[in-house]
């Protein structure tokens, strides 16, 4: 079916939803531009001319190309080494290796500074600016290549890389010619969440010292308070985060992958290690060490320090960061389940339209997102402004698309001919929808949900900017503590985001299993 | 049995009406909630009077008061800086204070008379005491680029130019040296390639941890790190010079509070000898009442004061040393 005029009526309680979502996204970056454009002519001239816009350029570009060059070298062998070989409990390293997923960039870029340099738990130089800036964010975001890279792998076809060997090519040049063109879909797609990720950051730079745009929106925001230059720097984000979105679509057009013969894919012969094998356990668990147990350690030797009469603020902070998480969550199932539904049932322009602004509201960066609600909301909502259900929708709108993607996933499974019979039987679409299909779709909606709650409790920009007056998280707690280098106090808080988190990775993987 | 229940409700709801009544303050807080929350908790219990607080740069909350015009919660902005209040008070959002309050402070009671310093803090120069010896070091903050650039101390001094102490500072050069000598401090200091930190404390770590030899801060962040076990050097300029700067914190009641008399409580509290003596002990800054035992490893007040220079607090040039910081680049 695709959206037509006669359908109107009965969609209603689905179109909505989703275009008051599509407004909440759109609208305020629409703000953002007239706030910007505000700015006196030579105002303007100085803005636009400052020789700081090309150093945080330059800063910003080396740090993504060097994110995406280190995170390839992670993500690519670990993903093969998992897939195609016959190492030894490869599920369970699998699993391992997923988990820095848990541990945000703050965190890691605390537990550098907390661990490194004299007096540190680690003998170790202090390692910061665009080193300490480019391992934690490698380490720490390469399992969004890593996972879909695994799943290219698993689903590659054999069968035309042995037809580019009978046809004389050496296994190498096979593997160029012939594999990797397949696995460029996931490989683009993953260099987009990390590129996303990298852009965005703004306390791992801000911690460590190493001046990109999303730092210099808050510096001239927060200490500078620049609201004019803030908003055009979060304008000038935006257009690299265009030029990423349009260099994937580019690269990713006229790609076409699917077997066009009969029969099915075979699954791979598997690579024998042999004497290969202990540098192959090495490399997998560099990252494991690095991402995962080091912090661990560490953030456990701190947290012995801790004082104890802080414990209520520590009780405080996960309130309030679960009251916030918990319903902004929820918020971000219930705004994807519409435009889900619509994308599937109804593919149609508006429909795509409708699922394209969802995304882009994930790929703003958080601080310009934020930023846009604040002017936003102070001009055209001012009740609004300094309150929690403000910080809900916010940060829902921009954590919907996370949601998006596992609903999708359900909704495809379930068949359309349920719904059609329940039609038939004199329901309306939402009538069909809330009775039939909704019930089927809960696993989908609890793991949209569990990646929306992950990523709101880890969230740090947007909760700084619109977190009503006295309401600290765990991760603003973590950022204040450790931007005063009060390490041994942060540690407790940045401990429970990871257990939170990782909490909620376990529902991830219970919500996937099959009966 | 029902007349049981009927009880409950009423004592629940009468516990309802009293926590209703219960008075609530809202506070602005330019200053860290590492500091604020252990005397907000205090004064609620020493009073039943509930806090709120709301933390933020003093710049973010001068914006957002402006922001809020009519519609702010706030009751009292507690500031970092004199400059903040000072604007806070050319920009009419702060209550002319009564002589009660006015007549509690030592010195520094601002000619507006519409907000009252709290605590002091000097500018001081922090060190690595294994580095230098004392007496080698400048005299002036304006000499400090010569003095690194002849030690060769590229890439190893530290600042904190996103700090509203530093910006105070800088601000006091163009009061008493003129914009033209700022800029050329500030141009010179660039050349020394400083690493810039987003907190004086992360930047006392650094020298701690041997990654850069000195930096301007506040006196109190040198004493918090030397009562931590680590050997720290803090230095003095000459008398009078502009690395002395005095800052002072204070508080002013908003206009638009609504529990003025809550408001005012707080503010006499801050002036209490008690909260006076957490700030010496807790923070290491310097009190501005009398009877609070100050610690014997700060100069006597008198002393501090002297190595202050003069200046005329509330008027500190903010807007311009924030004109010209962003001009070089360095913000």
């Amino acid at each position: 079916m695709t959206l037509r005029l006669p359908h109107l009526p009965g969609l209603l309680p689905f179109l909505l939803p989703a275009v008051l979502t599509g407004g909440g996204v759109a609208l305020p970056l629409l703000y953002l531009v007239l706030r910007a454009l505000e700015a006196e002519p030579q105002a303007l001239k100085e803005i636009l001319l400052r020789p700081k816009n090309l150093e945080l350029l330059g800063n910003t570009l080396a740090l993504l190309l060097g994110v995406l060059l280190l995170t390839t070298c992670l993500a690519f062998p670990l993903a093969f080494l998992t897939t195609r070989t016959d190492l030894k409990g490869k599920r369970l390293l699998a699993t391992l290796l997923a988990l820095p997923l848990a541990l945000p960039g703050y965190v890691g870029a605390y537990v550098l500074l907390a661990a490194t340099g004299p007096g540190g738990v680690l003998p170790l130089p202090r390692l910061e600016g665009y080193g300490g800036a480019l391992l934690v964010l490698s380490f720490l975001t390469y399992p969004y290549l890593f996972l879909p890279l695994r799943a290219a792998f698993l689903g590659l076809d054999p069968s035309l890389e042995e037809a580019a060997r009978t046809l004389g090519l050496g296994p190498l040049r096979a593997f160029l010619r012939a594999t990797l063109p397949q696995l460029l879909p996931a490989l683009l797609g993953g260099y987009l969440v990390v590129g996303l990720h990298v852009l965005g950051d703004f306390g791992t730079v801000s911690l460590l010292r190493y001046e990109t745009f999303s730092y210099a929106i808050y510096l001239q925001y927060s200490a500078a308070f620049d609201r004019v230059y803030a908003a055009w720097l979060a304008l000038f984000l935006l257009l690299l985060t265009g030029g990423l979105l349009l260099l994937e679509a580019l690269l990713l057009r006229r790609l076409s992958l699917a077997r066009t013969g009969k029969g099915s894919g075979r699954r791979a012969r598997l690579v024998r290690l042999g004497r290969l094998a202990p540098w192959a356990y090495l490399l997998a668990l560099l990252p494991v060490l690095l991402a995962l147990v080091l912090p661990l350690y560490a953030l456990f030797h701190l947290a012995s320090r801790f004082p104890r009469e802080n414990l209520q603020g520590l009780l405080e902070a996960l309130l309030h960061s679960a009251l916030a998480a918990g319903p902004a969550s929820a918020l971000a199932v219930g705004m994807a389940l519409p435009i889900a539904y619509l994308a599937v049932r109804y593919p149609s322009f508006p429909a795509r339209l409708l699922e394209r602004l969802a995304y882009l509201g994930y790929a703003v960066p958080p601080l310009a997102f934020g930023l846009a609600w604040v002017f936003f909301s102070l001009k055209g909502l001012p009740f609004l402004y300094g309150s929690l259900p403000l910080l809900l929708v916010v940060l829902a709108f921009h954590f919907l698309a996370e949601s998006l993607g596992p609903i999708r996933g359900a909704l495809h499974q379930v068949p359309k001919r349920l719904e059609e019979a329940a039609r038939t039987l004199g329901e309306t679409p939402t009538g069909a929808f809330l009775r039939v299909t909704l019930p089927l779709l809960w696993r989908g909606a609890a793991a949209g949900g569990a990646l929306a709650f992950i990523g709101a409790v880890k969230e740090l920009p947007l909760t700084l900017l619109l977190a009503p007056m006295g309401y600290s998280t765990l991760a603003t707690r973590v950022f204040s503590y450790t931007q005063e280098a009060m390490f041994a106090e942060a540690a407790p808080f940045a401990l429970l985001i990871a257990l939170l988190s990782a909490a909620f990775v376990g529902v991830l993987l219970w919500s996937e299993r099959r009966f | 049995m029902r007349r049981r229940k009927v009880l409950i409700l009423i004592g629940t709801a009468a516990l309802g009406l009293g926590l209703a009544q219960q008075p609530t303050l809202t506070l602005y807080s330019g200053r860290g909630q590492s500091l604020v929350e252990p005397l907000a908790r205090q004064f609620e219990r020493d009073t039943g009077i509930r806090v709120q607080v709301r933390y933020g740069t003093d710049a973010q909350i001068l914006a957002a008061l402006q922001e809020e015009g009519s519609r702010s919660p706030a009751d009292v902005f507690w500031a970092n800086t004199a400059g903040a209040l000072g604007q806070a008070s050319a920009r009419g959002l702060l209550r002319p204070l009564g002589e009660s309050l006015l007549k509690l402070p030592q010195a520094f009671v601002p000619a507006s008379r519409s907000w009252v310093p709290v605590t002091l803090r000097l500018r001081v120069l922090a060190y690595n005491p294994q580095k230098f010896k004392p007496e080698e070091l400048p005299q002036s903050l304006l000499d400090l680029p010569r003095f690194a650039r002849e030690r060769g101390l590229v890439g190893r001094v530290g600042w904190t130019p996103t700090y509203s102490s530093f910006q105070d500072m800088v601000a006091g050069i163009i009061a008493l040296h003129g914009e033209a000598k700022a800029r050329e401090w500030l141009q010179e200091m660039k050349a020394l390639a400083p690493k810039a930190y987003a907190s004086n404390p992360a930047m006392l770590d650094a020298i701690r941890a041997g990654e850069v030899d000195l930096g301007s801060t506040n006196h109190y962040y040198v004493v918090r790190f030397r009562r931590a076990g680590y050997a720290l050097g803090l230095h003095h300029f000459k008398e009078g010079d502009v690395g002395n700067l005095a800052l002072v914190t204070g508080a002013g009641l908003l206009r638009t509070g609504k529990n003025l008399a809550a408001a005012t409580r707080f503010l006499t509290y801050l002036l209490s000898p008690k909260a006076q003596q957490y700030f010496v002990g807790n923070i290491g800054e310097y009190p501005l009442v009398k009877g609070v035992v100050t610690d014997p490893n700060l100069l006597p007040l008198e002393e501090a004061l002297a190595k202050s220079p003069r200046l005329d607090f509330e008027k500190l040039p903010l807007d311009q040393a924030l004109r010209l910081l962003r001009e070089l680049g360095i913000l």
